[in-house]
């Protein structure tokens, strides 16, 4: 060998060290990735653990139980097992509060909406399932007006309906009713005095894309607007309430815009 | 020894088998149910030509390729492979016997692999062969990209074509006298995709770039011209050539074609836990979804690569031609229009997969940058049998996602998401299409009467319904019911595609059938995906 030789360039420590690292902590991502996608894959609960979960919730449960399930994704697996104990109507309920009992099956970890300032007074881990019993006192109902639609006087365009409607992805049994643009549809019930508590919303989720105006419902009580809400087409199920005295209340539905599904549902309690 | 150019060919041939045997298992997507019948007329259209049996005429063409109607004969989408998919199914599956659906896809599947090639090939010239490998098997190990590539449709076809005409670009760089292959592929991604159109955006800016670098002002001009000339000339040319609605009234029948989709209707999708269908949507959309469904290997390579690409611009390979911005701006170019809170997303990250393979490209250069320096300290030695091991561990990462986000690859995400039931607790498209009602099909076909029929209620998967049967997936005595309230109210099972905003359709069922019940839920990794039900006797 001749010749010269060019004295090697020093590098820096960092220059040196840091792609060895890198391909380390590449490597360890790698590792990560490919156990942590197998566990992803196998983490749900599969139909046998739903089994022994929902054998204890029938063992237990008594008619007007209300089931829920949590996540809200994994609902349809929870009726698959259990929704020959779950009416129509409790599923499009208005809300959670005129049930005393509830059962709850959930993934580990995860709690449903409406259990969630509540104390299990049961509890049993089934595999990867949570099988929770709530008991609290149910709110007395007085007057429903979805039962009383058919005796409700009605003014203006637009015929109410009771429908089992989607609104804000959620099914909700509701009076469904679409005033013309600028008109208003009355609705007027004889209620018991108390406190009217409800919900109102917009349904169809492509009448929610096309129009996206605000519908709005009013609640009068002798002339007197005693609550008012404006649900838009991302507000989903909106609450209100106010102080009734018994005798005739009237819902006023309007929208500004044409195709507004107006749904609300309410109930007198105490 | 190998040579090298073999490894990317049998690359690319890997990845073509592996679509092909995953599609078997893939749903018929609606989109690809249109794209396959106006396939079969086009292709009609052209062997008919070709044989002397029709002319040219206005007439003609307007029956297999337009009409008055803005979707008339799907003329809101060009051509190029609904004709590939058509010739495809007159020569493999008519002549060579091989099933119609596979015929109909395959030309989707050899897309798929060229582009495993191209990547290959191009990271070949600029870096060697171990970043060249890495970065092809990354490309191929793209789960929802695998996915897309198994339709008959248009997502991963023009993300091959895109990145193709990237490649031509770059070759044509060279100072060749007739760079006519630009202006060939360019024209035929625009006859695949309009996103195409977005093109000139990386290539124009990238050419001033070397233009300015080589001949100043110039330059911005002059530096390559005919490079230029072959876009703006050649390009159109061929979209017009394999497009015979552009034949006549071509201004009005472009602008048509532009305007269906610069007015296209937003469809619903769901992105962390709301559902969007009107703009303004939320400037992250791309980033969150790439994030979340790209295999995170793949990203951490690539998040190295791009800063050895940064770190070392002025020792880069082939300087001249800035290989590294092209391929950059060729990312840029396809995910900024989903930044702007304007633009469509129904269909997620397939609208901007032309940005993957540069991705791709990066992480193979940072994944064998990093792992040959720790393969070298470790065994100078066995060093490249280390190299090997090491990105072999890395790349195996990515095989393990695309392997298990099969064939629901749309409700698949990424380790990082915490997979398909991490995405479904961060609220993320669920899927659409209609693909997973072919996994209904096994649970539904033992409910079929011996005599008379049980309708059912397809929902989203009604265009395949038809399909399925002919493929003898499902007995005859199975007949779709129909669409919405009245298709319910005939049928005797219904089924529920899961996204949020069909939801409605399980109330609309509950309602008829009056239960809520179903009979059998399908799910990927364990996030329903479909629900079938049953209706109760009558009582």
């Amino acid at each position: 060998m001749s010749g010269r030789v060019d004295p090697p360039v020093p590098r820096s420590w960092l220059a040196v060290w840091l792609p060895v690292w890198l391909a380390g902590l590449l490597l360890a991502i790698a590792v990560w990735e490919i156990v942590a996608t197998r566990h992803a894959a196998t983490r749900v609960p599969g139909d046998d653990t739903w089994r022994r979960a929902a054998a204890v919730v029938r063992a237990g449960h008594q008619p007007g139980d209300l089931i829920v399930f949590a996540p809200p994704w994994v609902d349809p697996v929870g009726r698959m097992h259990l929704g020959d104990l779950i009416p129509v109507e409790m599923a499009g309920r208005m809300d959670a509060d005129r049930y005393g009992r509830i059962w709850e099956v959930a993934h580990a970890g995860e709690r449903a909406a409406e259990t969630a300032a509540l104390r299990p007074v049961e509890e049993r881990a089934v595999g990867g399932l949570v099988v929770r019993r709530f008991e609290r006192t149910p709110v007395e109902i007085r007057a429903d007006v979805r039962e009383l639609l058919p005796q409700a006087r009605i003014a203006g365009p637009g015929r109410p309906t009771l429908e089992l409607a989607e609104v804000g992805f959620t099914p909700r049994r509701c009076i469904q009713v679409s005033p013309p643009p600028g008109q208003a549809v009355r609705i007027t019930f004889a209620l018991p005095a108390g406190t009217l508590v409800g919900h109102a919303g917009l349904a169809d989720v492509f009448t929610r894309r096309d129009i996206r105006a605000p519908g709005t419902l009013d609640v009068e009580v002798g002339g007197r607007v005693v609550a008012s809400v404006s649900p838009g087409v991302d507000d989903g199920w909106v609450r209100f309430a106010a102080p009734i005295p018994g005798g005739d209340v009237t819902f006023v539905a309007r929208a500004p815009a044409p195709q507004r599904l107006i749904c609300f549902a309410a109930e007198v309690r105490p | 020894m190998i040579a090298p150019r073999w490894i990317g060919l049998v690359l690319a041939v890997m990845t073509m088998a592996i679509v092909v045997a995953n599609q078997h298992e893939v749903g018929l997507a609606r989109d690809e149910i249109v794209y396959m019948q106006h396939g079969a007329r086009y292709a009609d259209w052209w062997l008919g030509l070709a044989k002397l049996e029709h002319g040219a005429s206005r007439q003609h063409i307007t029956k297999s390729f337009g009409g008055p109607g803005a979707t008339d004969n799907n003329r809101e989408h060009p051509p190029l492979m609904k004709t590939l998919f058509g010739l495809s199914h007159r020569l493999v599956h008519k002549r060579l016997g091989v099933d119609e659906v596979t015929a109909f896809r395959l030309p989707s599947a050899i897309l798929h692999g060229i582009l495993v090639g191209l990547v290959f090939a191009m990271v070949l010239a600029l870096w060697g062969t171990a970043e060249a490998t890495v970065a092809a098997l990354l490309v191929m190990f793209l789960p929802r990209a695998l996915f897309h590539a198994s339709l008959a449709a248009f997502d991963a076809p023009i993300m091959t074509l895109w990145f193709a005409t990237i490649y031509a670009y770059w070759r044509s760089l060279d100072g060749r006298k007739w760079p006519w292959q630009v202006g060939v592929v360019f024209g035929l991604a625009l006859a695949t995709k309009h996103n195409a159109l977005l093109l000139p955006f990386a290539l124009g800016l990238h050419y001033l770039y070397v233009g300015f670098r080589a001949g100043g002002l110039r330059g911005l001009i002059l530096h390559r011209w005919r490079v230029i000339v072959s876009l703006a000339l050649l390009g159109p040319l061929t979209l017009v050539a394999v497009w015979p609605w552009l034949w006549f009234d071509t201004y009005a029948h472009l602008r048509a074609w532009l305007d269906f989709h610069l007015t296209h209707v937003h469809y619903n999708f769901e992105y962390l836990g709301h559902n969007w269908n009107a703009p303004r949507f939320p400037w992250h959309v791309a980033l969150v979804t790439t994030l979340f469904t790209v295999p995170v290997v793949t990203l951490a390579g690539s998040l190295v690569g791009a800063g050895v690409w940064i770190s070392r611009r002025v020792a880069a390979p082939d300087r001249a031609r800035a290989p590294g911005l092209l391929l950059g701006l060729s990312a840029a170019a396809s995910i900024t229009p989903f930044f702007l809170g304007t633009t469509p997303i129904f269909g997620a990250e397939k609208h901007w997969m032309p940005a993957l393979p540069s991705l791709c490209i990066a992480a193979g250069v940072g994944i064998v940058w990093a792992t040959r320096a720790l393969a070298e300290r470790l065994s100078r030695r066995h060093a490249t049998a280390v190299l090997g091991a090491f990105a072999g561990v890395i790349v195996l990462a990515a095989a393990v996602e695309t392997v298990t986000a099969q064939p629901y690859a749309l409700t698949w995400y990424n380790a990082l998401a915490g997979g398909p039931p991490g995405g479904a607790d961060r609220g993320m498209n669920r899927q659409f299409w209609g693909v997973a009602a072919r996994g209904a099909l096994p649970v539904l076909a033992p409910h079929a009467p011996a005599t008379g029929s049980a309708p059912v209620y397809t929902h989203d998967a009604s265009p395949a319904w038809g399909f399925y049967q002919k493929l003898g997936l499902l007995p005859r005595s199975l007949p779709d019911a129909g669409h919405e309230a009245a298709g319910i109210e005939r049928s005797r099972f219904a089924i529920v595609i899961h996204e949020r905003h069909f939801n409605r359709h399980d109330y609309l069922i509950w309602k008829s059938y009056g239960t809520v019940q179903p009979l059998y839920v399908l799910r990927a990794r364990g996030v329903p995906i479909v629900s079938i039900y049953k209706r109760r006797p009558s009582r």
